[in-house]
């Protein structure tokens, strides 16, 4: 991070009970959100959750059908496109093939009233910012993928913007560029200043690079707070099952006691400390793999359960094991590679499920696995 | 005979029968034209028996192309109509189809279908109903040049939209969001960017206005008035029943010599000005009539 002098103050954006309806769908359904002056702020959900239509209500390309959105206090959810202090990288990048990369650059300086002096120096200045200097006569079909994605950035950046909104921007780049330029984002935000909203469906990107994420799903706000707390502390099944990996065990609640939330789980009994303790009748137990322990067979004490490993898979610095449970369910560990192979397919074993890292959580679970899921499964 | 059999059968290669097929076709459609063109140059005034080349036809002292008064106003005429359809029947198009990507309500379906009931009604139909319109609704106007500018103009329309619109679609709309994104107000948008995205399809669908007017025989033929606004398919209509020379000849080769290098200039600018000269091409090539 750079000092705080040369911050330029990042916009604030307030969203209030924003919707909007195509017909008789709701592909934006009322949704409230706070995104905090330069911050790295983050929309992450299935596709058609509706985080792509709110970027574009807050850059304007759409229309509310109601509800407000603040840029600093101002609602401008009826002011025009092209008089929103807010700047779009596209998915596309929606870069004009009949103009140069430095007459790409400038498009927007036309019209700021700049100096001739001042239009050449501040795309020169955004040019060097996205390391594409001695790029500017070149036409932006002559350039790479990761290119044309610095243009665009460069385009919207040379505006100054309060806020710059980012749709799915590094999705049509290979997968090493876009671990690169995740890290390069990240830190162009930093030294700037100023606010990004960024869209993706990637449940990782979204960890990795915000300050805060809102967790969306068919036009709702599942969970928003900063990628720790929705990971460690799902509010809802649908988050859970969405970011990262979650094992989601069927259990009957008994309700809450002293000491956390009794589960029942088959003829096996469960004690929760996390989550929806005073949830009575049909519940899901949810835990991490990572807090999954794996126990030789028949260890005494809570919150175990006998089970047989169904299958080991070696994934390198760690190893995945899946767990079939006595009572019918499948768990997953993961146990850090330490030499040595313990749990071989077939052997009987004693899953250990944490009080203190087992949630309770009702509601419906996310309608399709992540991918990270499907990979692991 | 081993020789033929084993150049058709060619597992390897393309398929040999397609490219004789296609050369047949060619040659079928170019030989009646190229005859055509040949007794153009003919030295005399046969139109079936080849005595020898010569020029006369096109600019002799008498009966050529270039001296017979009526059909060097013919053609004259025709280049009028042309380009009078091309200045008003591609900005206007152009506008038409910019309207109708962005109507989304109500109507715009059946709009659509209105720009292409003019491809795909007789032109004969739409001759005679024209004849009808000026004789009748349109008295004032009457039967003359405007009359066939306006006619041709009215199917000529259909294509500029269709060319248009169909580059609009996969143009998309992102350019113009980011425009907009920009601080790009909507005129500037239009100017800036999707103009010169539209250029090479305003440039093919322009010739295209262009090559129709020159050829259209029908509507032209009833919104006329007389020797006055002859064109020359009008005017190669009625003397080849009569007493035709070669000099007819000649004046088909002319007007057909227009029209495709009106066609041949157009894809070269296409291309070069074009990133996407193919798309341009096969625009040109699909709707060539």
């Amino acid at each position: 991070m750079t000092d705080e002098g040369t911050r330029v103050s990042g916009g604030e954006i307030t969203i209030v009970d924003l919707t909007k309806r195509f017909g008789e769908v709701a592909a934006v359904d009322g949704i409230n959100l706070e995104m905090p002056p330069a911050e790295f702020f983050t929309m992450v959900g299935p596709s058609g959750c509706g985080k792509t239509t709110t970027l574009r209500m807050i850059a304007g390309f759409e229309r509310p059908t109601e509800g407000q959105i603040l840029l600093d206090g101002v609602d401008m959810s009826q002011t025009p496109p092209h008089k929103r202090d807010v700047n779009t990288v596209f998915q596309s990048y929606a870069l004009f093939p009949h103009k140069t990369v430095a007459e790409n650059v400038g498009f927007g300086l036309k019209y700021k009233r700049v100096t001739k002096a001042e239009y050449a120096s501040r795309v020169a200045e955004a040019l060097a910012l996205v390391q594409l200097t001695g790029y500017e006569k070149r036409s932006p079909t002559q350039i790479s993928g990761g290119q044309q994605q610095r243009v665009a950035l460069a385009r919207a950046l040379v505006l100054k913007p309060k806020v710059l909104l980012l749709d799915e921007p590094l999705s049509a780049l290979d997968a090493r560029l876009r671990k690169d330029l995740q890290v390069e984002l990240k830190s162009l935000q930093q030294n700037l200043g100023i606010s990004f909203v960024f869209v993706t469906h990637d449940q990782e990107e979204a960890l990795t690079m915000s300050d805060r994420v809102a967790v969306m799903n068919e036009g709702r706000v599942e969970q928003c707070g900063p990628p720790r707390e929705i990971y460690e502390a799902p509010a809802t099944l649908f988050v859970a099952d969405f970011l990262g990996v979650s094992n989601l065990i069927a259990a009957e609640s008994a309700g809450s006691g002293a000491d956390g939330c009794r589960l029942a789980v088959g003829d096996f009994s469960l004690r929760a400390e996390q989550g929806e303790l005073t949830a009575t009748g049909s519940v899901k137990a949810m835990i991490r793999p990572e807090r999954v322990r794996i126990e030789p067979h028949g260890t005494p004490g809570e919150n175990r359960l006998p089970g047989m490993v169904e299958h080991s898979v070696f994934l390198g610095s760690f190893q995945e094991v899946i767990v079939r449970l006595a009572t019918g369910g499948i768990v997953k560990s993961v146990v850090a590679n330490d030499g040595t192979t313990p749990f071989p397919q077939g052997t009987p074993v004693s899953v250990h499920l944490p009080a203190d890292g087992l949630r309770v959580l009702v509601g419906p679970p996310a309608a399709e696995p992540t991918p990270a899921v499907a990979d692991l499964a | 005979m081993s020789l033929l059999a084993s150049f058709f059968r060619n597992p390897w290669g393309r398929p040999r029968w397609l490219a004789v097929i296609t050369t047949i076709y060619i040659v079928w459609s170019i030989i009646p034209v190229s005859i055509a063109i040949l007794f153009a140059f003919n030295a005399s005034r046969s139109r079936s028996n080849f005595t020898g080349f010569s020029m006369r036809w096109f600019n002799g002292a008498t009966g050529s192309a270039f001296h017979d008064e009526a059909l060097r106003h013919a053609l004259i005429h025709s280049l009028e109509l042309a380009v009078l359809s091309v200045i008003v029947a591609t900005p206007l198009g152009l506008f038409l189809a910019l309207g109708l990507q962005r109507w989304r309500g109500r109507g715009a379906g059946m709009t659509n279908l209105l720009m292409l009931l003019p491809l795909v009604t007789p032109e004969i139909v739409m001759g005679v109903a024209l004849l009808l319109l000026f004789i009748s609704v349109f008295g004032f106007i009457g039967l003359g040049t405007t009359a066939q500018a306006i006619g041709q103009i009215t199917f000529s329309l259909s294509y500029v939209v269709v060319i248009v619109r169909g580059r609009l679609v996969s143009i998309g709309k992102d350019y113009e969001e980011a425009a907009a994104d920009l601080g790009a107000p909507p005129f500037d948008a239009l100017r800036r960017v999707l103009l010169p995205l539209l250029g090479p399809a305003i440039i093919a669908s322009a010739a295209i206005v262009f090559a129709t007017s020159l050829d259209d025989f029908v509507i032209t033929q009833y919104l006329s008035n007389g020797p006055d606004t002859q064109t020359v398919p009008m005017l190669l209509y009625s003397v080849s029943r009569g007493a035709p020379t070669p000099a007819l000849n000649a004046l088909a080769t002319i007007a057909l010599v227009i029209t495709i290098g009106t066609l041949v200039a157009a894809f070269l600018v296409f291309r070069r000005f074009s990133s996407s000269g193919g798309q341009a091409a096969t625009e040109i090539a699909t709707l060539d009539l």
